[in-house]
């Protein structure tokens, strides 16, 4: 180093570690845009004011964008602390930290006792062992900060802290230290490969250039990062910009170029502020210019704005637009290495590339190969976006998995919703399923999933994306970033985009996407540039991870996601299974109409009242007033309205008009086995559509799951057994106790012109373990059969349940109604469980203990073979699992819960055994094999549906497999579309206008039964809306039918 | 080793072929055809059309066999499936996007794009009109239209523009699916440096390019009994519109041209010969006069509109170099609306002069407004207005306009009898129909440059050095002694060559002969197609012939010509001669 720079470094060091408070707000774009120029001005205000002997400054970015504006605080001989989402107007804590020394942990992000700048290291200080250090964060613990080794912690417009913190020093030993060959085979040993995306070896590329002959060599940095959601590039430069110039003083010196090129994104204003003062910086002490450091050695580096095109951080394209013509690409060969810039011999490398650099001349390349995978070393730094809790920069370790990245670092979405998946790589990348997330991240093994690693663009996806969508933004983007040069790019992109969105039209044929998969294929093969060899991809990663989607959209005209609004009614509308026109009844209740209300929820849900007490509420999901409050309780409104037609008797007018609209008589006969939620609505609209109609059931009475497994406490028997008796009004024949036989099957499926069968799923799953033999181990749907015959089944004092399902909570209230203690024993933890978070809810308010984190691991008995105990393995959250829940990972711990009574309910399974012995087809998993849009079976004239198909779902699932079978069994012997949709058409008007103004009142809540009063009874326990209840609720929907 | 031929194989056969060599050209060599679409010979290189794929053993993707260099022990695979289906679908992406307006097409016969579907065998278009964007069609031009729909965005417009020519009048705008093939600031081709030299139009594979069609007019005027209808054939046409019936390239069709427009109406069927004779004579004097004088030198032909423009456009502070002389084309407007109409006691309004030429931008220059000299020479003496002007000639019709008339017509061509010009502006000399090749106007030049200077006849009237495809071919001749050093260019960027030279002050020549089209007037954007250089060989072939079996070779021979000046113009540079012979220049700015 020279003396000049050997005076500057420790002005920098003075600066970084200063005999008084440094304060430094991280300004970068991000800090920017969420207010640090406010608190830096704040700041300033307020040490001026109260005139504090301190050294306010700014830094750069510390990655973490979803805690930004952060500030850090020197006081000498401390850490260094962070204060995160720190605001102009709460910045007492900052300064009584300053003023008095005094830290208030809530408010402190974390501290940093000692960082590691690679070139050196900075000790702050050692103190507050309260307050997590940063890398105790999750966001940061998985982390390793190379590329982003300097980023927030010095002033990116301060060349002497870049100095202090081992800037240069690098170069300076290149060049003391190494010939040119030799810093080319250190490159090379490193295994440093491009980080744009394409992973060419870096090394390689170099040596290319160095041989290459030429009077003019080029080296040219690629910072045109135009991705959608990416910018790690914008950071790294703008609080780091002379690593960047470093790295490119250094791959110059190796390959002997003496031009070097800075290609910029335009709209990055202040990375190129940045990079121009670094460059003056550089300049003015000899870096650069020359006879750099006093060496032989001339280099210089000219900045260019890009033109503001997609298609430009494409090599030959980004050549063209510095060259000052067009941003198009040519063909390669002939490679820039050969031909390059200006005709020359050139080599280009993405920012990050470059920012390796330093760090491997300085550590060595076996230092560095120590970090990533054998074929990836290093690290890579995401921008992790979208639908999660963390967003922000992330640098992880090549090899990491996405599950690390996504779960681990960024915690999920954050809300109710679950990942979906993850769009890596921009719109040149691919979407990654959930199931996928266990894959390492490398350039191989994104490329063998269909993504790529590209700049580092990571979007996360939850259940409110729809994939198909997906893949028409992205190829929306690209279709209009096309160069236009070639075909396939030019023109097929535009096709597919087209077929895209013919699909989330709901206008595709299945043939389309044959179409789409071939076109697709051939863009992928045959275009120019990288553009458009990898625009394909969303729609190939889409079309092979979420085909179902795809069918979903062309067959059934819907998207689960509730993105594609031509293919719904409204958000509640495409959640709620039975598809019950909510916005409807809610407005036909608003103008007082309650008989048409009902008659109106009756077309689409004959059990209005039953399944709007127990339903999942698929609809409040969905709900969009929840972006002002919360959701609709749509549910319960329809529970209210028929309560209350009940209640004044009106129904049987309604259900004289349905019995009246019956179609006529067709004479086809239908079966349907089983008279659960799925055969009782198939049932009914067959009945309606003119079909004779009889239901098999084993039992001696209809309902099914509703009636048989619901407790009383949450159906009343007499509600379900009222609205049964519509069904039966239609016309529907019911032969009860009568469990069919394989034979008595093919008769009935030989004598009718079609058979819907939903049998259910009623067979425990048990955990195999010792001791499930032993007196007092019961089944969870057994116990509550029995309690739903009327039986008071005997059990013990201290019960434990194990399971946390719908059954498991059911029957661990009802076990304390029946005056037991009741403990409920589950392996994950509480946010995991899958029963509706109400009844949990109520079950804790109601007594019942939980146990989490632990696993069934034996049942002990006393001598006589009764349950004395339950014991447990001690569970610890581990990794994220397919389900976006952490995996419990079994510790050597176990324990013993005493017990006198066990009722398993980890869950149940369909029995399909009679189906099959009948000639259908099972699937590998003992469900039965059905068409998912149709539910026809391998059997002709047979179809299936309810738990037979899914496995255990809900009841409103079920209904509407009972639906969905009519319509097609009617479509099927009629040959007819528009009968099943005629059952819906209603002759009477409602308004069709969006409030001037939504309502302002918040979500009703029903009354419910005081938990004193529940022990010992099976009374109900959500009394329902109030009639005022009732019209405020009402009228807080937002009327999302409604389209202009 | 041999370092300069590479070993490769095609679909599993061995070849070897020269280093450097692409896929494309060693694959045709070795008898298998490549579709493409941009790739035009010499030309065009573009890489844009995605239809030439091959597969190549280890390569990632399809190669285009068009930019391909062959490589050592390259696989390569013609015919595969994959390479079959990815050619297949990028033909239907063209398809899908183009008008399927093929009855009324200009290039109904001709057409590539056409011609391609049918042989790979395209029975079903997979995707429909991609955007429902109509871009409207370029007519600011006179000479060439533009219908960006039609356009399949090959981009051999923009090569041959650019490379051939260095005018650099179009390139590809905006992105994507808006992408099209346009104009600074998306003006015109009648608004930009375009020099309407209509070779765009020569290598367009589709109809996006055409002339502008005047053969209505025509018809009009040869069914008004009231007018004399007059048409005037140029050197390159003779040679070349055989093609349009059938006749073999390089066929020689003077007589039958003659007999097809006596048939179509014409009341004279004439010779732009007879003005290039007269051209001779001018410009012969005008360059002697200049050396002898110590005028501007080097002294440039003026003959090509293509090339006047660009000058205007590029070398504004070069026209002084140009000669004076009017074309040929309107030489013969302004003697027949003058000199013929008096011989025939016509009011020269009645006088309809048509010409057909082998030239796009003669449309242009027709339309100039100084080119009615006719009008000026009458102006006075029949007491014309203003608004009375009448150009010198009134419609240019291309080779292939007229051979679309004469098949309107219904004549076959092929079979017809040979006939004569009419006289006397039907009489030329071999001199004038060299006119028609590259080299041509320099050769004529000299035949009689040399007997007027030496005053003795010229033993061997071949300039061989002046002749052939040869992009700049130059030659000194020896006059008595005095070494008289002359420059032959053809294509724009050839001439940017000398131009550049000269305007340095550094040019060796006196005499230099520019052309704006490959070749010359017989390459020209008004010839039948196709029209490349094997073509443009063959036709080049029958000039030389015609100029062989010619009795008469030198333009100062021609009889027609003498009379015109001892009867009307006196001598060459003569004051009437300047009136209604030259002409002059303007710069147009860029």
């Amino acid at each position: 180093m020279t003396p000049e720079l050997e005076k500057l470094k420790e002005a920098g060091l003075k600066q970084l570690l200063p005999k008084r408070p440094r304060i430094a707000v991280g300004m970068d774009t991000c800090g920017i845009g969420n207010g640090a120029l406010e608190v830096y001005a704040a700041l300033q205000k307020a040490v001026k004011a109260k005139k504090i002997n301190a050294y306010l400054t700014k830094t750069g970015c510390f990655g973490f964008c979803a805690q930004e504006p952060l500030v850090s605080v020197y006081l000498p001989g401390k850490p260094l602390i962070i204060f995160s989402a720190v605001k102009p107007d709460n910045l007492a804590a900052i300064i009584t930290y300053i003023t008095r020394g005094t830290l208030d942990k809530k408010r402190v992000f974390c501290k940093i006792e000692t960082w590691d700048h690679l070139a050196c290291k900075i000790d702050y200080g050692r103190d507050y062992p309260n307050i997590p250090n940063w890398d105790e964060l999750s966001f940061f613990k998985w982390q390793k900060k190379i590329v982003l080794r300097n980023c927030g912690l010095i002033n990116p417009e301060a060349i002497e802290e870049y100095l202090a913190v081992g800037g240069y020093s690098a170069l300076f030993k290149t060049l003391k230290e190494f010939t040119p060959a030799q810093v080319v085979d250190e490159v090379k040993n490193s295994k440093l490969r491009g980080r744009g995306g394409a992973g060419y070896p870096t090394g390689r590329k170099w040596e290319l250039l160095a041989k290459a002959h030429g009077d003019q060599k080029y080296i040219v940095c690629n910072a045109d990062e135009g991705d959608p959601g990416a910018y790690m590039n914008r950071n790294e430069i703008e609080s780091d910009p002379h690593s960047l110039l470093e790295g490119m003083v250094i791959g110059a010196y190796a390959t002997g170029a003496a031009k070097g090129v800075i290609y910029a994104r335009a709209e990055y204003p202040l990375a190129v502020e940045r990079l121009k003062i670094a460059l003056g910086q550089a300049h003015k002490y000899g870096l650069l210019g020359n006879n750099i450091l006093g060496t032989q050695f001339n280099f210089d580096i000219d900045l260019v704005e890009g033109a503001g095109a997609f298609v430009c951080g494409e090599e030959t394209a980004l050549m063209a637009s510095i060259e000052g013509a067009a941003g198009r690409p040519r063909p390669r060969p002939p490679f820039p290495a050969e031909k390059g810039l200006f005709g020359k011999p050139t080599t280009i490398n993405n920012v990050e590339t470059w920012y390796n650099v330093p760090a491997i001349i300085n550590k060595g390349a076996e230092w560095f190969t120590q970090t990533g995978t054998e074929k990836s070393a290093g690290t890579k730094v995401f921008s992790l976006v979208g639908k999660i809790k963390n967003t922000g920069l992330v640098e992880l370790p090549l090899g990491a998995t996405l599950q690390t990245l996504v779960y681990n670092i960024g915690q999920g979405t954050g809300t109710a919703k679950s990942v979906k998946a993850v769009q890596s790589g921009g719109p040149s990348g691919g979407c990654v399923p959930t199931e996928k997330f266990n894959t390492p991240i490398d350039y191989e093994s994104l490329a063998a999933l269909g993504a790529i690693m590209g700049s580092g663009g990571m979007v996360v996806m939850d259940d409110d994306n729809c994939m198909v969508d997906v893949a028409r933004y992205f190829t929306e983007f690209t279709t209009s970033e096309s160069c236009g040069k070639c075909t396939p790019c030019r023109e097929g992109l535009c096709q597919a985009l087209n077929i895209v969105r013919k699909v989330t039209e709901g206008k595709a044929q299945e043939k389309d996407i044959f179409t789409l998969e071939a076109l697709a294929d051939v863009i992928k093969d045959s275009a120019l540039c990288g553009l458009g060899q990898t625009a394909p991809n969303p729609v190939l990663t889409t079309l092979r991870y979420f085909a179902d989607e795809y069918a979903e959209h062309i067959k059934a005209h819907r998207c689960r996601g509730g993105v594609c609004k031509d293919l719904f009614l409204s958000p509640c509308e495409n959640s709620c299974p039975l598809h019950m026109h909510i916005p409807g009844f809610l407005e036909l209740f608003n103008e007082g109409k309650l008989c048409e209300a009902f008659d109106f929820i009756l077309r689409y849900n004959p059990l209005p009242a039953s399944t709007g007490r127990i339903c999942h509420f698929h609809c409040r999901h969905r709900c969009r007033r929840e972006d002002i409050d919360t959701p609709v309780s749509s549910g319960e409104m329809h529970r209210y309205i028929a309560d209350t037609v009940y209640r004044a008797h009106q129904e049987r007018a309604v259900i004289q008009r349905l019995i009246k609209e019956k179609f006529k008589a067709t004479g086809k006969k239908i079966a349907v086995i089983g008279a659960g939620p799925a055969g009782l609505n198939a049932a009914f609209y067959l009945s309606r559509l003119g079909h004779a109609v009889t239901v098999y059931e084993a039992n001696a009475q209809a309902g099914g799951i509703l009636r048989y497994g619901i407790p009383d406490y949450r159906l009343p028997k007499d509600i379900l057994a009222h609205e049964i008796e519509f069904i039966k009004a239609m016309g529907v024949k019911f032969v009860f106790n009568k469990r069919v036989t394989a034979e008595e099957l093919k008769n009935i499926i030989a004598a009718s012109d079609a058979v819907f069968a939903a049998t259910g799923a009623y067979e425990e799953i048990l955990p195999c373990i010792p001791g499930e033999k032993l007196n007092g181990v019961i089944s969870g749907s057994d116990y509550l059969r029995e309690i739903s015959l009327g039986k008071k089944p005997k059990i013990g004092k201290d019960v434990i349940i194990v399971g946390a399902g719908n059954v498991a909570i059911d029957a661990a209230r009802s076990a304390l109604r029946l005056g037991s203690r009741v403990t409920v024993v589950y392996r994950r933890e509480k946010a995991d469980m899958p029963a509706n978070k109400d009844e949990i809810h109520e079950a804790v308010r109601e007594g019942i203990k939980f146990v989490f984190l632990a696993a069934p691991k034996e049942i002990l008995g006393d001598p006589q073979g009764v349950v004395k105990a339950f014991k447990v393995t001690r569970m610890v959250p581990g990794y994220y699992d397919v389900s976006g829940r952490k995996k419990p990972m079994a510790t050597e711990d176990t324990f013993e819960i005493f017990c006198d009574t066990v009722i398993l309910a980890i869950g149940e399974r369909a029995n399909a055994r009679i189906l099959s012995e009948a000639g259908l087809a099972l699937n590998k998993n003992g469900m039965v094999k059905a068409d998912p849009f149709t539910l026809a079976t391998t059997l002709a004239k047979v179809y299936v549906g309810g738990d037979l198909v899914t496995g255990p779902g809900t009841a409103v699932e079920a209904m509407a497999h009972g639906q969905k079978a009519a319509e097609q069994i009617d479509l099927c012997l009629t040959g007819n579309k528009d009968r099943f949709t005629r059952l819906f058409k209603v002759s009477y008007g409602y308004k069709n206008e969006v409030p001037d103004k939504p309502s302002p009142k918040n979500r009703q809540v029903s009354g419910r039964l005081a938990v004193a009063k529940r022990r010992g009874n099976f009374k109900e326990v959500s009394l329902g809306l109030t009639k005022p209840q009732a019209v405020i609720e009402a009228l807080r929907c937002l009327r999302c039918d409604v389209k202009e | 080793m041999d370092d300069t031929v590479v070993n490769f194989k095609v679909d599993g056969k061995d070849y070897q072929a020269p280093v450097g060599t692409t896929i494309l050209t060693a694959c045709r060599n070795a008898g298998i055809d490549i579709p493409t679409l941009c790739y035009f010979e010499e030309i065009s290189e573009e890489a844009a059309c995605s239809l030439c794929l091959v597969e190549v053993k280890g390569a990632k993707t399809l190669m285009r066999a068009c930019v391909t260099k062959l490589m050592s022990a390259m696989e390569i695979f013609t015919n595969t499936p994959r390479v079959r289906k990815a050619r297949r679908i990028n033909m239907e992406l063209l398809l899908a996007g183009h008008p399927k307006d093929c009855f009324t097409c200009d290039r109904n016969q001709d057409c590539e794009l056409r011609r391609l579907a049918f042989d790979m065998d395209i029975r079903d278009v997979r995707f429909p009109k991609a955007t429902t964007v109509e871009f409207p069609i370029d007519l600011t031009s006179p000479s060439i239209i533009r219908d960006p729909n039609k356009c399949i965005l090959c981009r051999r417009c923009v090569s041959v523009c650019a490379n051939v020519q260095a005018v650099y009048a179009i390139d590809s705008v905006n992105r994507g699916k808006r992408t099209k093939i346009g104009t600074y600031l998306d003006k015109g081709l009648g608004n930009v440096e375009c020099v309407n030299c209509g070779q765009c139009l020569l290598v367009c594979p589709t109809g996006a390019l055409s002339e502008q069609n005047i053969t209505e007019e025509v018809w009009k005027a040869l069914s008004d009994p009231k007018k004399i209808v007059l048409v005037e054939t140029a050197p390159a046409v003779r040679a070349a519109i055989g093609e349009s019936f059938g006749l073999e390239a390089g066929t020689l069709a003077t007589g039958k041209m003659v007999a097809a427009l006596r048939k179509l109406g014409f009341n004279k069927v004439f010779d732009t010969q007879f003005s290039a004779d007269l051209t001779i004579m001018e410009e012969g004097y005008e360059l002697i006069d200049r050396i002898q004088n110590k005028g501007v030198l080097p002294l440039i032909t003026s003959c090509s509109p293509g090339w006047i423009k660009f000058a205007e456009h590029f070398y504004p502070n070069m026209l002084k170099h140009l000669s004076t002389c009017k074309s040929p084309q309107q030489m013969f407007g302004a003697v027949a609306k003058t000199y013929y109409a008096q011989k025939l006691k016509v009011d020269p309004r009645d006088i309809v002069v048509v010409s057909v030429m082998p030239c796009v931008a003669k449309k242009f220059e027709a339309r100039r407004p100084e080119m009615a000299s006719a009008y000026a020479y009458w102006k006075d003496k029949m007491k014309l207005k203003d608004e009375d002007i009448f150009p010198d000639v009134d419609y240019v019709l291309t080779t292939r306009e007229a051979a679309r008339m004469i098949k309107e017509a219904g004549i076959d061509f092929a079979n017809l009898g040979d006939e004569d010009f009419d006289v006397p502006l039907g009489v030329s000399t071999g001199a004038a129909v060299v006119f028609g090749a590259t080299g041509g106007v320099m050769e004529a030049a000299l035949r009689t440059a040399y007997e007027v200077i030496s005053g003795k006849t010229l033993e061997k009237l071949d300039f061989e050095n002046v002749r052939g495809l040869q992009g700049i071919k130059t030659a000194t001749v020896d006059i008595e002694g005095k070494k008289l050093n002359v420059a032959v260019a053809h294509s724009l960027r050839n001439a940017r060559v000398l131009l550049d030279q000269a305007a340095e002050g550094k040019s060796p020549y006196a005499f230099i002969e520019i052309m704006t089209c490959p070749g010359g007037c017989i390459g020209g954007g008004g010839q039948p197609m196709p029209t490349n250089t094997a073509v443009r060989k063959k036709r080049m072939e029958a000039i030389y012939r015609e100029d062989k079996n010619k009795p008469l070779r030198k333009s100062h021979e021609n009889p027609a010509v003498k009379a015109l000046y001892s009867d009307f113009m006196c001598k060459p540079l003569s004051e009437l001669s300047h009136k209604l012979l030259h002409t002059h220049y303007m710069p147009r700015g860029r």
